[in-house]
């Protein structure tokens, strides 16, 4: 037994079987959550390359596979990636809503997980370009259900994946030449040059922005927030990683200024929408290109950064999970979700719409919700470098404040109708609830957050 | 393999990615899209050997198959599966890939130093699909459009690279995601049509 067939291709295999029984809503849904906390702790507590007991049999889990030459290793230091992920996945499963989600999601989802910890952990590591094709594969598919027309943006995004994927396996190519050829510096820029236009083209760095607010407003909002969570999670990691192995950095090159500028547009260009979006879906899509903007200029603070990274990639998981929830659900309420439609729906659904508001909000960075003691550690990190670096990181905070003020404004419009109605089950206005104060905790006592996402950051870099 | 018979394999390339974007017709389209893998099957076949190389030509008619089989038993289609398109529209078409051809011949010269074991044809065969695959995706927003072009940028792409790798698990996985698209495009043919699941 090996941990790339345990936590990959099980995975994996068990999407592919979940499809037959895609009828059995709440079976599939409450069993995949097992499986995935099954899963996420055998990452967490399973012994690698050692002989351990299980049952009656002395096992032991070797860190990797090999297949016609290429070696898939997920070894101890990649636990805290296996971990994230297959909890992720499992949080998910647990706010989704079998009666208002596509049941594809389930095996859809686990197969898109399958598939970003193969990119993560092939070798040589530009084959995941490939893999995270294969995602966007199966990513289109699970944004555009049975019943509906593809999106323009859906289609947008497959392109620019499909792009990505392209660009990074030249640009691997090229760099192995290098190895031959010690010193071209031509050669070097041309490859870093074309890796930065793949990397582009995943991240969706300007100008390749567009889908994510075209998919923000036309698609279903928990598949969106599923998608814009696990995927550029994926791509940062399998980028990081990218990076590390690829001996881009030991080259003696120069990429902290490069993600820098790419991070202060995308965190610009962030904050500007968020000022003028009036559609929830392309709110949503702001503060995304926002968080891409930030997550950039969190890795180029090196070691310092990532655990304010793996912090930010935490509470974005929670702040989409409780958006998405809570739109989810508006969604029986309202016909649209532009601003229009929603106006005055706090008077009428307070629960969901506090869900909205805090899940915003504490991506925006507010003080005392979870987001504000991570930002001000990474306004604190950029406070030596350039100064137009933090004003961009202030005033783009300050636009998606703004932004989630008009929010606020427009859900608690006076629309003559006071009555409190009832909408969705129970359980998920519990979940609202629940998943809001867990915003408010985590700003207040942040520390629990940092140490956490301090020794997964060690245990990823000591590898 | 001659140089005349890769030039004529190069030409028939260009009619083929050139037909594909201009024909309205979805079934002529995904013919020439099966007569195009032949080309980019003998091309692959310069720098390889050939039983690796027909995997391309395989995986190709593979995705041709399975997209006009799926538009072909779609309900409520038109028997020819024509799209409309007026006539300035098809110049326009001819006209951008006319020069798109143009502009690609003149940049042979540059590129052959960026891939040093490929031939002038490779180059210029690669370079031509992988354009007039990216005009197709900038032209059109029709989902099977999108996968066909999707399919033409990848098999300029496979042409170029096979120039520069031969390592069977990137072959299989090429394959695999060609034939991939065409699923997906026969999906999303077909996703408005199928019943909803929430």
């Amino acid at each position: 037994m090996n941990t790339p067939i345990l936590w990959i291709l099980l995975p994996i295999l068990a999407a592919g079987i979940s499809l037959f029984f895609l009828r059995y809503r709440y079976l599939l849904r409450w069993s995949g959550l097992g499986f995935g906390v099954i899963l996420a702790t055998s990452a967490l507590l399973l012994p690698i390359n050692e002989v351990f007991k299980f049952l009656f049999w002395d096992v032991k889990l070797s860190d990797q596979l090999l297949i016609f030459g290429r070696r898939f290793i997920l070894s101890g230091a990649d636990r805290p990636v296996v971990v994230l992920l297959l909890f992720l996945w499992a949080f998910w499963l647990l706010i989704m809503d079998p009666e208002l989600v596509p049941m594809q999601f389930i095996p859809l989802s686990l197969l898109g997980i399958g598939l970003i910890l193969t990119a993560y952990s092939v070798e040589p590591i530009f084959y995941g370009a490939l893999f995270f094709a294969f995602l966007a594969l199966v990513y289109v598919v699970l944004l555009s259900p049975p019943g509906k027309e593809p999106t323009p943006g859906v289609l947008r995004f497959l392109i620019f994946q499909i792009l990505g994927m392209l660009f990074i396996l030249f640009a691997a190519w090229l760099a192995s030449w290098i190895d031959l050829n010690t010193g071209n510096q031509v050669m070097l820029a041309r490859s870093l040059l074309i890796l930065a236009l793949g990397f582009s083209f995943l991240l969706s760095i300007f100008p390749f922005i567009s889908w994510i607010s075209m998919v923000g407003e036309r698609n279903h909002p928990f598949l969106v927030g599923f998608v814009f969570n696990t995927y550029f999670l994926g791509v940062f990691l399998f980028g990081t990683r990218f990076i590390l192995e690829g001996g881009w950095i030991g080259q003696g090159v120069n990429i902290q200024v490069p993600l820098q500028i790419a991070g202060a547009i995308m965190l610009g260009f962030g904050g500007f929408m968020a000022v003028y979006s009036k559609h929830l879906g392309r709110l949503m899509g702001a503060v995304i290109i926002a968080e891409i903007g930030r997550s950039l200029l969190a890795i180029s603070l090196f070691q310092a950064g990532f655990p304010i990274y793996f912090g930010m990639v935490i509470l974005q998981s929670i702040s989409l999970g409780v958006w998405s929830l809570s739109l989810t659900q508006l969604q029986q309420g309202i016909h649209d979700l532009d601003f229009h439609s929603a106006a005055g729906a706090a008077r009428l659904w307070p629960i969901l719409t506090s869900g909205l508001l805090l899940g915003y909000f504490a991506l925006a960075g507010v003080p005392l919700l979870g987001g504000f003691p991570i930002y001000w550690s990474l306004g604190s990190g950029l406070s030596f470098f350039p100064i137009w670096i933090n004003s961009i990181f202030v005033l783009s905070t300050l636009g998606l404040i703004f932004g989630g003020l008009r929010l606020l404004e427009v859900l608690t419009k006076n629309i003559s109708e006071e009555s409190i109605l009832i909408l969705g089950k129970p359980y998920y206005r519990y979940l609202i609830l629940g998943l809001n104060i867990v915003l408010i905790l985590i700003g207040f006592l942040p520390q629990w957050i940092f140490s956490l996402t301090r020794s997964i950051s060690g245990l990823l870099l000591g590898s | 393999m001659p140089y005349f018979l890769q030039s004529l394999l190069v030409a028939l390339l260009f009619i083929c990615g050139a037909g594909i974007l201009i024909v309205p017709n979805r079934r002529l389209m995904t013919g020439l899209l099966a007569i195009q893998y032949i080309g980019v099957f003998l091309l692959v076949s310069v720098s390889w050997p050939l039983e690796i190389a027909v995997v391309k030509l395989v995986a190709g008619w593979m995705a041709s198959a399975v997209l006009f089989l799926t538009y072909q038993n779609l309900p409520g289609t038109n028997s020819d599966g024509r799209m409309p398109l007026g006539l300035p529209g098809t110049l326009f078409k001819g006209f951008t890939a006319v020069l798109l051809g143009v502009s690609v011949f003149s940049l042979v010269p540059t590129a052959l130093r960026w891939f040093l074991g490929a031939t002038q044809q490779q180059v210029l065969g690669g370079l031509w699909l992988l354009g007039l695959g990216l005009l197709q995706l900038l032209l059109i927003r029709d989902s099977l459009r999108t996968i066909v072009g999707l399919l033409t940028v990848i098999s300029g792409f496979e042409i170029l690279y096979a120039t520069l790798e031969a390592s069977v698990l990137m072959t299989g996985l090429l394959a695999i995601l060609n034939i991939g698209f065409a699923f997906l495009g026969a999906y999303l043919i077909m996703a408005s049509n199928l019943e909803e699941s929430s």
